[in-house]
């Protein structure tokens, strides 16, 4: 059972050493980071982690992210040459959203257990759902962390340049999450996600299928495009179906 | 043949540099911005001659990024005499008016008196540039005595405020070595910290322009000594000679060897050109992976 929840982004700039000497947006980290404290708050016996990557797979929880695959200069600081030996079964990295999902657990002080699941980035909305309710019962209480961005096309500047239906589309996701309304990111059309650069699509609706028709109450933590890209951290709480206080 | 492990010609890391308060990794470059308190040094004569617009010649290179700021009272060509007591009235009241202004900012004074070093010592400064190889042994006793920092330059067979005539090396870099380990030998044996003890190759002392061409190309044999290594190119003749350009057209050519001499490690610049220089610096140390860019964001939102 989902005893919470919380979505974050997951632009590489989430990782503090990469932005250089200017923290660029601490705003957004603190978010993440309140969001992750108040999921570790529930008291969850494991946090899945869900993100978007090439494949459906579950990942060693050990992991970590290279960060030295955007900043090669940050590899060459962090290796030992004891450390690089490679032998490790976990030496390979992260996708981007696992990885920056392992930080944000291991900053908020989650010393528990975790798993590690990818979705593909071509999942169906019911592929999505069906990860989504074997997570949420993959222990008697999961606290879910879901990591998803929304459209990189919000501005001239933005990745993707500008594509004026970014606007409604994240709107959409944000009411969706505002209200707990997870019929309706189940309903989000995949290729015009993908048009949008919007790769967050399936782990929303890995969500919407962990919580399966439990609407829950939710807080906007963040909602920005600072750099023309949709951040969005939310912090779901399930209501109903038997899990009451006590 | 000596075994190679524990050979002196192994590279040695860089250290620690301790000036003033201050400690500086290698990582950090230092930018040494240059106040002539002369009527005729080469570079705009003149301008900082007055005393007030000396002091604003300061405000401008620590606003534009300096970290050392350099005092010298006489040029390095050769010229009218300046003794040691006209050196001192020249550097030491206003090495002095610096201190009271930033009490924080590393000074240093250009001389290789030591008497000039022990005046200026006693103003406030932190750093004894010797830009004329140790030709004063005491000034290595002064420095010790401060507690202050000690530049061991290179100049060959030279003596102060002498130009080079036909000078010839067998092997020029093999000769700079020498002469600067040499001195920071006896540094060290002065008693100054060897956390306080800077090299430096002395572009144009003692040297043709085909000598300071070769110490640039060959700065990493410096670096690798592991003694903090200070370039002086600013603006200098070897730059000239090699654009044929006369001083004030020598700012690219500067910052080209400049950049060269940061690619290899060396950790102060002495300049004119100091928000220039800065820049350059500091993108040299970042591509370098030993400093992180200001700020990063493209590609990774």
């Amino acid at each position: 059972m989902i005893t919470a929840a919380a979505v974050c982004p997951a632009p590489p700039l989430l990782a503090r050493e990469l932005t250089g000497t200017d923290p660029v947006l601490p705003e957004l980290r603190q978010a993440c980071l309140d969001a992750t404290a108040a999921l570790l708050a529930a008291d969850p016996d494991l946090v899945a982690v869900v993100g978007v990557a090439a494949e459906t797979r579950q990942w060693d929880a050990r992991a970590v992210l290279d960060l030295g695959q955007y900043a090669p200069a940050l590899r060459a600081a962090a290796t030992c040459p004891e450390q690089a030996d490679g032998n490790r079964d976990h030496a390979a990295s992260l996708p981007l959203p696992l990885g920056l999902a392992a930080r944000l657990l291991d900053e908020a002080g989650h010393g528990g257990s975790r798993a590690l699941h990818s979705i593909s980035d071509r999942a169906t909305a019911w592929e999505c759902a069906a990860l989504g309710a074997e997570l949420a019962t993959a222990a008697a209480r999961v606290a879910l962390l879901v990591m998803a961005d929304g459209s990189a096309r919000r501005g001239p500047k933005a990745p993707g340049h500008l594509d004026e239906r970014s606007v409604p589309f994240d709107a959409e996701v944000e009411r969706a999450l505002r209200t707990g309304d997870m019929a309706a990111l189940l309903a989000l059309d995949a290729g015009l996600a993908s048009e949008l650069m919007a790769t967050g699509r399936p782990a929303w609706q890995v969500l919407a299928g962990a919580l399966a028709g439990r609407q829950p109450a939710s807080g906007i933590l963040y909602s920005g495009d600072p750099f023309g890209v949709a951040y969005l951290v939310a912090s779901l709480t399930p209501v109903a179906e038997g899990i009451g206080p006590g | 043949m000596s075994d190679p492990a524990v050979s002196a010609d192994a590279p040695r890391a860089q250290g620690v540099l301790r000036l003033r308060a201050s400690s500086f990794p290698p990582a950090q470059p230092l930018i040494m911005g240059i106040v002539n308190r002369t009527p005729d040094s080469f570079f705009r004569p003149g301008v900082t001659w007055d005393e007030s617009a000396a002091m604003e010649r300061v405000h401008e290179v620590i606003a534009d990024g300096a970290d050392i700021v350099d005092v010298g009272g006489i040029p390095a060509a050769p010229g009218a005499q300046v003794d040691a007591a006209e050196e001192i009235r020249r550097t030491a009241g206003f090495i002095a008016a610096i201190r009271a202004a930033y009490p924080d900012i590393v000074i240093s004074v250009d001389t290789w008196r030591h008497e000039t070093g022990r005046a200026a010592c006693e103003a406030g400064a932190d750093l004894l540039n010797d830009s004329w190889g140790g030709y004063d042994e005491r000034l290595a006793d002064v420095a010790a005595e401060f507690g202050a920092g000690l530049v061991c330059a290179h100049v060959g067979q030279q003596l102060p405020r002498t130009r080079p005539f036909r000078v010839a090396y067998a092997d020029v870099m093999a000769d700079v070595l020498d002469q600067v380990q040499r001195l920071a030998a006896r540094a060290l044996a002065a008693g100054v910290r060897s956390d306080r003890i800077v090299i430096d190759a002395a572009h144009d002392f003692g040297k043709n322009t085909w000598h300071s061409l070769e110490v640039t190309r060959r700065l990493n044999e410096m670096t690798e000594t592991g003694w903090p290594v200070l370039v002086s190119l600013s603006n200098k003749d070897f730059v000239g000679e090699t654009l044929n350009l006369p001083p004030e057209q020598r700012l690219p050519g500067t910052l080209a060897a400049t950049a060269v001499c940061a690619w290899h490690g060396a950790r102060i610049f002495r300049v004119h050109q100091v928000a220039e220089s800065r820049q350059v610096v500091d993108m040299v140390f970042a591509i370098r992976g030993d400093r992180p860019p200001a700020r990063a964001v493209r590609g990774l939102a």
